[in-house]
C-alpha cells in the first residue's frame, strides 16, 4: 500500500497468553487491523517422542505415544496399535475392535464438545463454554466408568483392549448419550440461529473447497468446505465397514460451518456407539502378542477428532520399533490458518485459529531422544545440545 | 512486607499483614502456564472452572496476566523453548508468589524424563511450593492441592487436614 | 474405484519416471524415485489430481548403509502411494516440492531439522520444532544421535 499512514506491526501472540491453553508463537503482520501475512513457530511442546519410541520396546512405546496428546490419546494409541498389529500379523479380536471404536467415538464426543466450549470462549460466549463443558462432564463420567480414568484412558494393549463393557457400563453409556443428544440439539440451534454468534462466525475465515485442499486442510475443517474426505468412510478400519458412519459435510467453508460440522458429527458418533453396543461381538478382549515384531514397514491411518492421523511404523525384526513417524492432523491445518488469515481482521485471528481445533501437543509430538542406562557411549562434547543450558 | 509503611504501631502492622494474608488466601488470583504438556492436565485445570467443579467458589480466579497473579499453576515437563518464558512469567509475578506444579510431568518430567528437549519438571527451573501428581490429576485433586497450599499459608494454628 | 485400480492408475501416471516398485502391504505401493525426478512425479500426480500429500517421513538407514531416505506419502481413499527418495548421508539433498504443494513447507522444515536433509529451494528454512539455540549440525532423528544423560534432579524440589 502507498502513503505514509501505512504501518506494519508484528504482533507476537504467545507462547503464554490467555486465549490458548497451549503455547505457540505466531507472528501476524498487520496493516491497521488487517492481517497481511502470518507465520508460525512451534516447538514449545516438542518433547521428543519419535526417538523415544525407538529406545523402548513395542509395548512401552504404546504408553509413550498415548501421551502425545491428552485430548486424543486413544486415537494415537489405537493408530499405533493397529499398525504394529498389522506388522506382527496379529488381529485384535472383534470385541476388542468394537470397544476400541466405541472409545474412539466417545473421544470424538469429548473432544468436539471441548472445542465448542473453547471456541465459544474465544468468541466471548462464556455461557456456551460453561454449558458445553458441563455437558461434556457426562462424557467424562462415561469414560471414567468404562476405563477408570477421565483422560489418558490407556485402554489399548497390543493385541486388544484392557477393559470390558459390562451391563452397568452399557446402561450408564446409553443414559448419558440420551442426555447428550438432547443437548446437542440445543447447540445445533445456537450455532445455526443465534444472531450474535453468527455475527462472529458467518463468513469468517472462509475457505473454498479448492483453497482448503490446496492449503492442506484436513478433518472437520476440510469437510466444512465441502470436501468429502473421512478415513472412516474412505479407508474403514476397526468395524467401520460393518458399522459405518455417514460423512458430514457443509458447503459454506466458514467458521460457522466448522461449528455445524462438528456438532453434527457428534450425532453420528452417538448413533455409531449405540449400534455397536447393541450388537457388541462376544469373545476375548485380547490375544497374545509377540515380543519381537516381524521386520517390515506399515502405514496406519485413522480419523482422529481433528482429522486424519498418520503413523508410519518400521520394524527391523526386534523388540523396539526402528522408526515411528507421527503426522498429526493439526500440522496440516496450521498451514491453512497461516495462509487463510491474510486479509482478515486481527480480532478474528483467535477465532480462525480455534476453527481448526489446533492441538499443539499433537503437533510438536516430540522426539524423545533417550539414552539407555547401560549405554556407556558418551556423546561427543561438541554435539551436546545441553552444554549451553544450565539444567 | 515492604508495602506496609514503616513506623506504624505494631498492632496496625499486624492487622494489615493479616488482612493481606486473608485476602490472598481467600481470593488468590492464579495464572496458568503450559510448559510443554500433552494438554491432559490443562484440560482438567480448565474443567475446574466449569460448573461441576466451579473452583471460583473457593475464591480462586484464573486470569491472564502474570502481574496480577498470586499463584502460578504450571503443567508440562518444561521444554527448552518454554523454559525462558516460564522464568519470565515467574519474574513478572509480584511477591509473594506461589507455584503449583500440576501433573507427573510438571513434578518430575513424567513419561518424558530424560528427553533432550525437556528440563524434567518445573522445579528444575523455578521454585515450586506444591506438587499435584497424576497423569492427569482429577479436577478434585487439583482443587485439593490448591486448597492445601492456601491452608499452609495460614498462620501457625491447627490446620484441618483435607481429603 | 477399488484400491487396486487406484494404485494402478498412479503407477500408470509415473511408473516410467520411477525405478523399482514394491508392495509392502495390501493397499500400498512404494516407488523408488531419483531425487532429480521427484518434481516430475509429484507434478504428474498433481495434474491428474491423484491423491493428496499426507505426510513426509524421514528414515536413517544407519551409518553402515550410508543412506537417508525421504518418503513422500500420497493418499487417495484407501490407497497409499509412497515415493522413496534415497540420498547419501553426507550429501542428502532433494528438490523442494513447495512450488507444487505449498503446504509441504512444514513437512520439509521438519525433515531438514531432524535429519539434516537439504530441501533445495524450500521457501522457509527456519526451525520448526527444535529450539533456536539447538546446535546447527545436530540431527536428533539420525541413528547416531545419542541423548545425553539428563542433569540430576535437585535434592529438594520445594523451597518452603
Amino acid at each position: 500500500m502507498t502513503g505514509p499512514r501505512t504501518e506494519k506491526f508484528i504482533i507476537p501472540i504467545g507462547p503464554q497468553h490467555p486465549a490458548l491453553k497451549e503455547p505457540a508463537h505466531f507472528e501476524f503482520s498487520v496493516d491497521g487491523e488487517t492481517v497481511t501475512s502470518a507465520s508460525v513457530r512451534f516447538g514449545y511442546v516438542h518433547r521428543g517422542l519419535e526417538k523415544g519410541a525407538e529406545n523402548r520396546n513395542w509395548a512401552q512405546a504404546l504408553y509413550l505415544l498415548e501421551r502425545v496428546c491428552g485430548i486424543c490419546s486413544h486415537a494415537h494409541s489405537t493408530v499405533y496399535a493397529l499398525g504394529v498389529e498389522k506388522l506382527a500379523g496379529v488381529a485384535a479380536p472383534p470385541r476388542a475392535q468394537a470397544i476400541r471404536q466405541i472409545l474412539l467415538e466417545l473421544e470424538r464426543l469429548h473432544s468436539h464438545m471441548l472445542w465448542v466450549g473453547v471456541a465459544a470462549h474465544e468468541a466471548g460466549f462464556d455461557t456456551l463454554f460453561m454449558y458445553s463443558w458441563r455437558d461434556r462432564e457426562t462424557v467424562m463420567d462415561i469414560l471414567e466408568s468404562f476405563t477408570g480414568n477421565r483422560v489418558n484412558y490407556s485402554a489399548n494393549v497390543l493385541g486388544g483392549v484392557k477393559y470390558d463393557l459390562g451391563p452397568a457400563q452399557k446402561d450408564s453409556i446409553l443414559t448419558g448419550l440420551e442426555y447428550l443428544e438432547k443437548r446437542l440439539h440445543y447447540y445445533l440451534k445456537v450455532v445455526n440461529d443465534d444472531q450474535s454468534f453468527l455475527r462472529r462466525t458467518r463468513g469468517v475465515g472462509t475457505m473454498t473447497a479448492e483453497e482448503a485442499e490446496n492449503l492442506g486442510a484436513i478433518g472437520p475443517v476440510l469437510r466444512a468446505s465441502g470436501v468429502r474426505r473421512d478415513l472412516r468412510v474412505d479407508a474403514p478400519y476397526l468395524l467401520y465397514a460393518d458399522f459405518p458412519i455417514t460423512m458430514v459435510v457443509a458447503a459454506a467453508g466458514d467458521l460457522q460451518s466448522r461449528f455445524v460440522v462438528r456438532v453434527q458429527e457428534l450425532f453420528e458418533s452417538i448413533r455409531n456407539i449405540r449400534a455397536l453396543m447393541e450388537k457388541l461381538p462376544d469373545g476375548e478382549l485380547s490375544v497374545r502378542f509377540p515380543r519381537k515384531v516381524k521386520a517390515g514397514e506399515t502405514v496406519s491411518r485413522i480419523e482422529a477428532p481433528r482429522g486424519g492421523l498418520f503413523y508410519f511404523i518400521k520394524s527391523d525384526g526386534g523388540e523396539n520399533p526402528a522408526r515411528v513417524k507421527v503426522r498429526t492432523p493439526s500440522l496440516r491445518n496450521f498451514m491453512s490458518v497461516i495462509v487463510g488469515s491474510v486479509g482478515h481482521q486481527l480480532a478474528d485471528i483467535p477465532m480462525i485459529l480455534s476453527g481448526i481445533d489446533p492441538c499443539f501437543s499433537c503437533n510438536d509430538r516430540t522426539i524423545i531422544v533417550r539414552r539407555d542406562a547401560n549405554d556407556a557411549t558418551a556423546a561427543p562434547a561438541d554435539s551436546d545440545p545441553r552444554k549451553d543450558s544450565a539444567a | 512486607m515492604s508495602d506496609i509503611p514503616a513506623g506504624l504501631p505494631k498492632a496496625w502492622t499486624n492487622m494489615l499483614e493479616g488482612l493481606k494474608r486473608w485476602s490472598r488466601i481467600n481470593s488468590p488470583w492464579a495464572i496458568h502456564f503450559n510448559s510443554g504438556s500433552c494438554n491432559g492436565c490443562d484440560i482438567e485445570i480448565l474443567a475446574t472452572l466449569t460448573p461441576r467443579y466451579d473452583v471460583e467458589r473457593f475464591g480462586i480466579k484464573l486470569q491472564g496476566s502474570p502481574r496480577h497473579a498470586d499463584v502460578l499453576i504450571c503443567t508440562g515437563p518444561v521444554t527448552m523453548q518454554a523454559r525462558d518464558r516460564l522464568k519470565r512469567v515467574y519474574d513478572q509475578m509480584p511477591d509473594p508468589k506461589f507455584v503449583i506444579a500440576v501433573g507427573s510431568c510438571a513434578t518430575s518430567g513424567g513419561v518424558f524424563q530424560g528427553c533432550y528437549n525437556v528440563a524434567g519438571g518445573i522445579d528444575m527451573v523455578i521454585p515450586v511450593n506444591a506438587y499435584i501428581p497424576g497423569c492427569p490429576p482429577r479436577p478434585e485433586a487439583i482443587i485439593d492441592g490448591v486448597v492445601k497450599l492456601l491452608g499452609s499459608l495460614q498462620p501457625k494454628k491447627v490446620v484441618e487436614k483435607t481429603g | 474405484m477399488t484400491t487396486e485400480s487406484l494404485l494402478e492408475e498412479a503407477v500408470a501416471l509415473i511408473g516410467d519416471k520411477a525405478g523399482a516398485q514394491s508392495v509392502p502391504e495390501p493397499g500400498r505401493i512404494d516407488l523408488t524415485v531419483e531425487p532429480g525426478r521427484l518434481l516430475e512425479c509429484v507434478s504428474a500426480l498433481k495434474n491428474a489430481q491423484w491423491g493428496y500429500l499426507s505426510a513426509v517421513t524421514g528414515l536413517d538407514l544407519g551409518a553402515q548403509d550410508g543412506h537417508l531416505e525421504a518418503l513422500y506419502h500420497f493418499c487417495q481413499k484407501a490407497a497409499v502411494l509412497t515415493l522413496r527418495v534415497s540420498m547419501p548421508r553426507e550429501n542428502a539433498v532433494v528438490p523442494s516440492i513447495c512450488g507444487l504443494i505449498p503446504s509441504a513447507t512444514l513437512f520439509e522444515r521438519e525433515l531438514m531439522e531432524m535429519f539434516g536433509v537439504v530441501c533445495e529451494g524450500t521457501p522457509d528454512t527456519k526451525r520448526l520444532f527444535l529450539s533456536d539455540d539447538w546446535p546447527a549440525d545436530v540431527y536428533p532423528l539420525r541413528k547416531d544421535y545419542i541423548v545425553p544423560v539428563p542433569a540430576p534432579r535437585p535434592e529438594k524440589g520445594s523451597t518452603e
